[in-house]
């Protein structure tokens, strides 16, 4: 069955206001795609234009090449799990989740078997007759997960669900959830702010900004090559030195950051000599010890933060560029000390040039 | 209560809150009422005879309601008109409160709260008149649904129980519109989403999750009616016909025309009890407790 998302020219506006620019977006048939962005960016939005909520001002929405214009919330094939849930706390658990079959119809017999086969398949059996209410919050989500389900749905909307569990259950849900995703083979459109989400669980993440969709990727290629300076700088951690063009081959774009010197990294887009452009390097590609090829900073540290796994420095030039540097434990030394100086080097195959100023 | 109070107030101030609480009550409420029970249980004497021999409790002013054939009929008939009368308050502000609650933005939510109260600042009884004009024989509303075409000729709509109902639904609207908004508001409005998401329908979201969650605002909001309209005087005297008398005008013609305060006190417990049992009745079937109605 095609159950593919097509938001097709979509436009949004509220009044004066755009909440999405001109979006054409295929989200393909069982993909577990995200929309990640920092919150007011649309995302919701573009939840609400699929499940019906609201309509777009221009443009249509297509679901498994359907139109959707003018099919109203409750007869669209998809389903929606609440970023607070909303299950319905004056109904037990099992009605909850028949309410969805109970709806359409469906006998009181058949729709005892679904719930059991869906309180069975988010490990909750025998939960059917407790309230609401007696659920821990882990438990809640997966009561929310299979009502979702319940309904068959083609497409399931999950508006960051996971956003109100402790830190060791959301890392345990990422899995579940990819897990239910790949048994039920359902396209799963997931709405958060969360990078760690988006990139662990999705086939392709949609990178959003200001109503408008920055880049639409698999998590490594958005990580490694990011096309824009948004996304370079709020997927993972990036640091960001502006400069200007001197001099552009085919591989790489030598920048004169000025008092930091020329510094060169891979190139990303369209530049042009002459230009302002931003290079951006991640914390993890720096190296203590420069080797050929490599490209060095003088810094003073002013901070060395012990994480367990890794440590993390933050660094100062003398023309005042901060930095944030990550080193693998193995590399802790006495020698990094608060106003101790450092240099800090880099593969320029690592880093990334990007048009543009005033990023930083 | 005290212990609690006098750690927050000290314990003068904490005595004389009780203290005003409690005159309050007892002086207020519950003294008057007993007084009433007293009259209630006395048979109507003159003044010189009062603590004599026949000054004896008993229940004749009580018997006398169940041998008055009329009476009884307009007793059952009030009940039963006040039950008509909630119903369609209910039936009209029940949508209005859903709008205000989850449909009109802030600013036209106000503005419709607004013209609902504007017209209760104007005393009851001018509020009662202006419907006694709007639905006189030559009234403007016959007018107009003459003028519309709608009738051929005027309804008297004063004549039977109509005036009175129309009159007392719109007495009461705001008593059943703001505990419905109150409880409609509460309601997480992803909840309804939620439902429609799943594939409900608009009725059966109202039917499974917005009434069941409403419940308490709409069982106090039909209980202030039902005892308001029980109770009402004015409405039924001035809209009312002579042929739809309401109990508490019989109450006041024994008061005030009958001189008989005994018989009166009688009539007035009994209107009271029937109506405390029935509310008591309707909380039951629907499931309602007290506490849900003080949230």
């Amino acid at each position: 069955m095609d159950s593919s998302v097509h938001l097709d020219n979509t436009v949004m506006q509220f009044g004066d206001f755009t909440a999405i620019q001109k979006t054409d977006l295929k989200i393909e048939s069982g993909e577990f795609f995200s929309f990640l962005g920092p919150s007011g960016c649309g995302k919701t939005t573009i939840l609400n234009m699929i499940s019906g909520f609201i309509d777009p001002t221009q443009g249509d929405i297509k679901i498994g090449g359907q139109s959707m214009r003018g099919v109203p919330a409750n007869k669209r094939p998809t389903s929606m799990i609440f970023q607070n849930l909303a299950l319905f706390p004056l109904m037990t658990v099992a009605e909850n989740i028949e309410f969805g079959l109970e709806v359409r119809g469906v006998s009181k017999s058949e729709r005892k078997k679904a719930s059991d086969r869906l309180l069975e398949l988010v490990a909750l059996e025998g939960s059917g007759t407790k309230k609401v209410s007696e659920l821990s919050g882990g438990q809640k989500q997966r009561i929310a997960i299979a009502r979702a389900l319940a309904v068959e749905p083609q497409v399931l909307l999950l508006d960051e669900p996971l956003s109100a569990l402790d830190l060791k259950l959301r890392q345990h849900m990422r899995t579940e959830l990819k897990a239910i995703q790949r048994k039920t083979g359902i396209t799963f459109i997931y709405i958060t702010h969360d990078q760690g989400e988006a990139l662990t669980m999705s086939d392709r993440v949609a990178v959003m900004s200001a109503g408008r969709i920055q880049q639409v990727a698999d998590p490594i290629t958005l990580y490694r090559d990011p096309h824009t300076a948004f996304v370079a700088s709020f997927v993972g951690e990036n640091n960001a030195v502006a400069g200007k063009v001197i001099e552009v081959n085919s591989e790489f774009v030598v920048l004169d950051c000025g008092p930091l010197g020329k510094l060169a990294g891979r190139c990303q887009g369209n530049v042009a000599v002459g230009t302002d452009a931003t290079l951006f390097v991640r914390p993890e590609h720096f190296r203590l010890q420069a080797e050929n090829g490599m490209h060095t900073l003088q810094a003073t540290i002013d901070e060395v933060n012990f994480e367990g796994a890794y440590l993390t420095l933050n660094a100062n030039t003398p023309a005042n560029q901060a930095l944030s540097i990550q080193l693998g434990t193995h590399q802790f030394s006495d020698a990094l000390q608060k106003n101790a100086p450092v240099s800090l080097s880099y593969n320029e195959k690592d880093a990334i040039v990007i048009a543009g100023g005033g990023h930083v | 209560m005290f212990s609690q109070l006098k750690s927050r107030f000290g314990s003068g101030l904490a005595v004389g809150i009780i203290g005003m609480i409690a005159i309050w009550l007892i002086g207020l409420v519950i003294l008057p009422q007993l007084l009433m029970v007293d009259y209630s249980l006395r048979p109507n004497l003159l003044p010189a005879d009062i603590g004599g021999p026949e000054d004896v409790y008993s229940l004749t002013n009580y018997e006398t309601l169940f041998s008055n054939k009329i009476h009884l009929a307009i007793f059952f008939k009030t009940i039963w008109s006040s039950v008509l009368v909630t119903s369609l308050t209910l039936v009209v502000s029940y949508p209005i409160a859903f709008y205000l609650a989850k449909v009109a933005t802030p600013q036209k939510a106000a503005l419709c709260l607004l013209l609902l109260i504007i017209p209760f600042w104007i005393n009851e009884i001018l509020r009662t008149f202006s419907w006694y004009i709007i639905l006189a024989y030559k009234g403007p509303l016959n007018a107009l649904l003459l003028g519309v075409g709608i009738i051929d000729r005027p309804i008297r709509f004063l004549s039977g129980d109509g005036g009175v109902l129309i009159g007392m639904v719109y007495a009461y609207i705001l008593f059943m519109i703001f505990p419905i908004y109150n409880a409609i508001e509460s309601l997480d409005t992803n909840q309804i989403k939620a439902a429609r998401n799943l594939g409900a329908g608009w009725i059966r979201t109202h039917w499974r999750v917005v009434i069941p969650h409403a419940k308490p605002g709409i069982a106090t909001g039909c209980i202030m009616t039902f005892m308001l309209a029980a109770g009402s005087y004015a409405v039924p005297a001035l809209l009312g016909s002579p042929g739809s008398r309401w109990f508490t005008q019989i109450i006041y013609n024994w008061f005030f025309e009958g001189g008989d305060w005994n018989q009166g006190a009688a009539y007035a417990f009994l209107l009271l009890v029937i109506c405390i049992g029935f509310i008591a009745l309707v909380m039951r079937v629907f499931k309602v407790g007290l506490g849900d109605i003080a949230k």
